[in-house]
């Protein structure tokens, strides 16, 4: 897409915006306490943003198609944790938690069970052990996760019980997985077994740790629930990606049309979540207390920093993984041609849907710190997701550095902005500085390469 | 048979060999979803009376109004405009400023001025207003493209849902404005129900008129050329982004007109019916009826209506959850046609 502007035009606008940075300097300047605030505001949401961007570029720059249903995840994500805290949080006065829906979810996370299960072992199985014994064997491990999954949702209140074993275990095998990759990579996979000995047990004590302290405390449900909530939005987001998604690209159809199922599905979920939660705003509490912290002048929330810090993690998490496993080279390669991927030998199916879920599980984050940071409701969905669009715009399409400077930029514009305009006009700000990215800077501020 | 014949050319064939109706081939699917909707709609108004059914036709003439102008953007262009409901909002709030003569120095401190204009004087500037802000939208909009485009007319939706809330002085924000006048001609005030359809039908048939004009005219012809591919109507001499210009600002003034229809038809007009969702709710009609026809988008409004004030009446579902459950069913069909029919229902042409 080329700027149909002039160079003179370009420089014009250049001198535009730079002015009006001139003029946010000035008042940073006149008034630094203020703008420390509105900084650090800006950061806080940017991150949001951010994390939003980050998402929607690994999954917009696999598959090359706007998936709508990126910003429902958002909503489920942040809706989930509602649903699974809001005992406690409301004593009971509003019973939300129904066994309609927790058996709707547990059969969404059986059946995609079942599928993973089927694409990652049946075909390395079918040549050595009987075919129907391993459908039975399959089938029954997935429905045990499905009802597993049941009994999370059914029992929010044990959830350091029910789900504390599982995500340490989780951790504990990622812990062991990251040991054995630096311990090849140092050895040059020619050291002696003796290294993969020390990775399992230190990643089996991690997880014996880990599990102990999780199930000890009942704090820590908040923190599980925001993972529970991220396994679930990535879940559905898979389960999309298997029924619909994967039949739509085998019927080769348009970008366009996909986006529009996908609209089909955002307008179903937003209405789903409208039936059950009822759309009036409903606040999520603070994690870290309210009380603010004052530095420099300015009231900063724990929850600010915990939210950059987020932002930034995910970042550099999504960023090695991408840069240094066969997984990340293997989605950089879909990014580029699909086909020739597949040609080469890449399981694409496996791994665009890998991206679908971490993609999704990205959102349902920025949903759930949206939600920690304001409140949730069901139409909070679309909104996040357009602003993470616009963030990946304005970072250069693509592009994951880009990503995450254009949701802090976002942020930081949209808080400036209001200072001087009122607090109603900042998604026209967002918005105006889309357009104004699109005409004259199509290409973002780091372009792709 | 010929698999590309339109739903009521087959009709003939059937009524010479009843057999063919049986074969559920793929063109079927048109006759069947014409025969189906048109029976549902007549059953329906026969069970709810005639005060219903001209309400309903009311209803129906304005979302008609709506998804054929948007057809013209979205199916015969190939733009798929997500903001055509900022210039619904644009008229309706342009007749209504200019008619109401209510005013407010009791609600709000500043007085709002009041016009008192005759709806029929207000509609024109009303449809002015939108093709004006359309002209400038578009001359920003026109080079891009896709998704692109997409993305930026869900910003043109929400900048211009923002605007109606927040601009005060001239919209009144959230409380929005009452007594919006009624079409009057002399001392004949158009207030009944029934006469009300008729208005609404009236300009149904110009805005019917306008786009059959339009998509039979070597214009309409320029503009099936570029949704096809855009260089190559370029190469063969035409100003590409000039028909796209003006096709997008004839749709928008078509707009703007049921805009003015529809506030003129409640009396009352709020933010909240040109949020982002309505204008979803619009493209999925298009989408349902059938991209590059005229009949699919009367086809798919009157769907559009049916389900709506049908679901009204279904005895299992609470009062309460009506919109929402007519947010599934359409959100559940849009997936399941753009899985197996993505032209829609008796579309001509696939995004």
């Amino acid at each position: 897409m080329l700027s149909y502007f002039s160079r003179t035009e370009r420089l014009i606008a250049t001198l535009l915006v730079a002015i009006v940075l001139i003029y946010i300097g000035w008042r940073a300047i006149s008034s630094p306490e203020q703008a420390m605030q509105f900084g650090f505001n800006g950061l806080s949401v940017g991150a949001i943003y951010a994390l939003m961007a980050i998402g929607f570029t690994l999954v917009y720059s696999t598959v090359w198609f706007f998936d709508l249903y990126y910003g429902a995840a958002a909503a489920l994500g942040a809706y989930s944790v509602f649903y699974l805290r809001s005992q406690e949080w409301l004593g009971g006065q509003y019973q939300v938690n129904t066994p309609v829906v927790n058996i709707i979810l547990a059969m969404v996370v059986a059946g995609v069970a079942a599928w993973v299960i089927h694409t990652a072992f049946y075909g390395r199985f079918k040549e050595r052990v009987d075919a129907t014994a391993l459908r039975i064997v399959g089938g029954a491990l997935a429905m045990a996760i499905g009802i597993y999954t049941g009994l999370v949702l059914t029992f929010p209140s044990y959830l350091h019980i029910t789900f504390g074993p599982v995500a340490a275990v989780a951790i504990g095998v990622a812990a062991l997985w990251g040991i054995k990759y630096l311990y090849d990579r140092v050895s040059g996979g020619r050291g002696p077994r003796a290294g993969l000995l020390i990775a399992i047990l230190s990643g089996g004590a991690l997880a014996i740790t880990l599990g102990l302290i999780l199930v000890n405390s009942p704090g820590s449900k908040l923190y599980l629930s925001w993972a529970v909530s991220c396994l679930l939005a990535g879940t559905v987001g898979l389960a999309l990606y298997r029924g619909l998604y994967v039949r739509m690209r085998q019927r080769s159809r348009s970008p366009l049309i996909m986006l529009v199922a996908s609209l089909g599905i955002l307008l179903a979920l937003t209405a789903c979540i409208s039936i059950v939660f009822q759309s009036a705003p409903r606040p999520l509490p603070d994690p870290f207390g309210s009380v603010p912290w004052t530095i420099g002048g300015a009231n900063i929330k724990g929850f600010n920093f915990f939210a950059i810090g987020t932002a930034i993690a995910g970042f550099l998490a999504l960023f090695s993984v991408l840069k240094w496993t066969s997984f990340g080279r293997a989605v950089r390669a879909i990014g580029d041609d699909e086909e020739v991927a597949r040609v080469v030998g890449i399981n694409t199916t496996v791994i665009v849907a890998i991206v679908f879920f971490v993609g999704t599980a990205f959102a349902a984050m920025a949903g759930i710190l949206s939600g920690h940071d304001t409140a949730i409701q069901p139409r909070m969905g679309l909104l996040l997701l357009l602003k993470g669009w616009i963030a990946s715009v304005v970072g250069g399409i693509g592009n994951l550095y880009g990503a995450i400077l254009g949701g802090f930029v976002l942020g930081l514009i949209e808080q400036f902005a209001i200072w001087d305009l009122a607090g109603e006009w900042k998604d026209v700000v967002a918005f105006g500085l889309l357009i104004l990215f699109l005409s004259f800077w199509p290409q973002g501020l780091l372009p792709r390469k | 048979m010929n698999e590309n014949l339109p739903g009521w050319q087959r009709l003939t064939g059937i009524l010479r060999d009843p057999r063919e109706a049986l074969t559920l081939s793929r063109g079927n699917i048109e006759l069947w979803a014409n025969l189906l909707i048109i029976l549902c709609a007549l059953v329906f108004m026969l069970l709810k009376g005639a005060t219903f059914a001209v309400t309903l036709t009311t209803v129906f003439g304005i979302w008609a109004m709506l998804s054929i102008s948007l057809n013209l953007v979205v199916g015969y262009t190939g733009l798929l405009s997500v903001g055509h409901i900022g210039f619904f909002g644009l008229g309706a709030y342009t007749v209504a400023i200019l008619t109401s003569t209510t005013s407010y120095e009791n609600l709000r401190t500043g007085e709002i001025p009041t016009f008192g204009w005759p709806f029929f004087a207000a509609l024109p500037v009303a449809a002015l207003v939108a093709g004006l802000v359309a002209l400038l939208v578009g001359i920003a909009f026109n080079r891009f493209r896709d998704d692109i485009y997409v993305l930026v007319s869900f910003g043109f939706a929400i900048i211009s849902f923002n605007v109606f809330l927040n601009l005060r002085v001239l919209t009144r924000g959230a409380f929005g404005i009452h007594d919006v006048a009624r079409p009057q001609i002399g001392s004949w005030v158009f207030d009944t129900e029934l006469e009300l359809m008729l208005v609404s039908l009236v300009l149904l048939a110009i805005v019917i008129g306008i786009s059959w004009f339009i998509v039979s005219s070597s214009f309409g012809r320029v503009l099936k050329a570029i949704r096809e591919d855009e260089q190559v109507a370029e190469v063969f001499g035409y100003h590409v982004t000039h028909y796209k210009l003006a096709v997008w600002v004839i749709s928008a003034m078509m707009t703007g007109l049921a805009g003015g229809m529809f506030s003129s038809w409640t009396t009352f007009i709020d933010p909240n019916s040109f949020i982002l969702l309505e204008s979803i709710l619009l493209v999925s009609i298009v989408i349902l009826g059938g991209l590059a026809t005229i009949w699919g988008s009367l086809l798919g409004a009157l769907a559009f209506v049916l389900l709506e004030e049908g679901m009204r009446f279904l005895p299992f579902l609470p009062q309460e959850y009506v919109g929402q459950a007519r947010q599934v069913v359409l959100g559940v069909l849009l997936v399941v046609l753009m899985v197996f029919r993505p032209q829609g229902l008796v579309g001509r042409f696939k995004l």
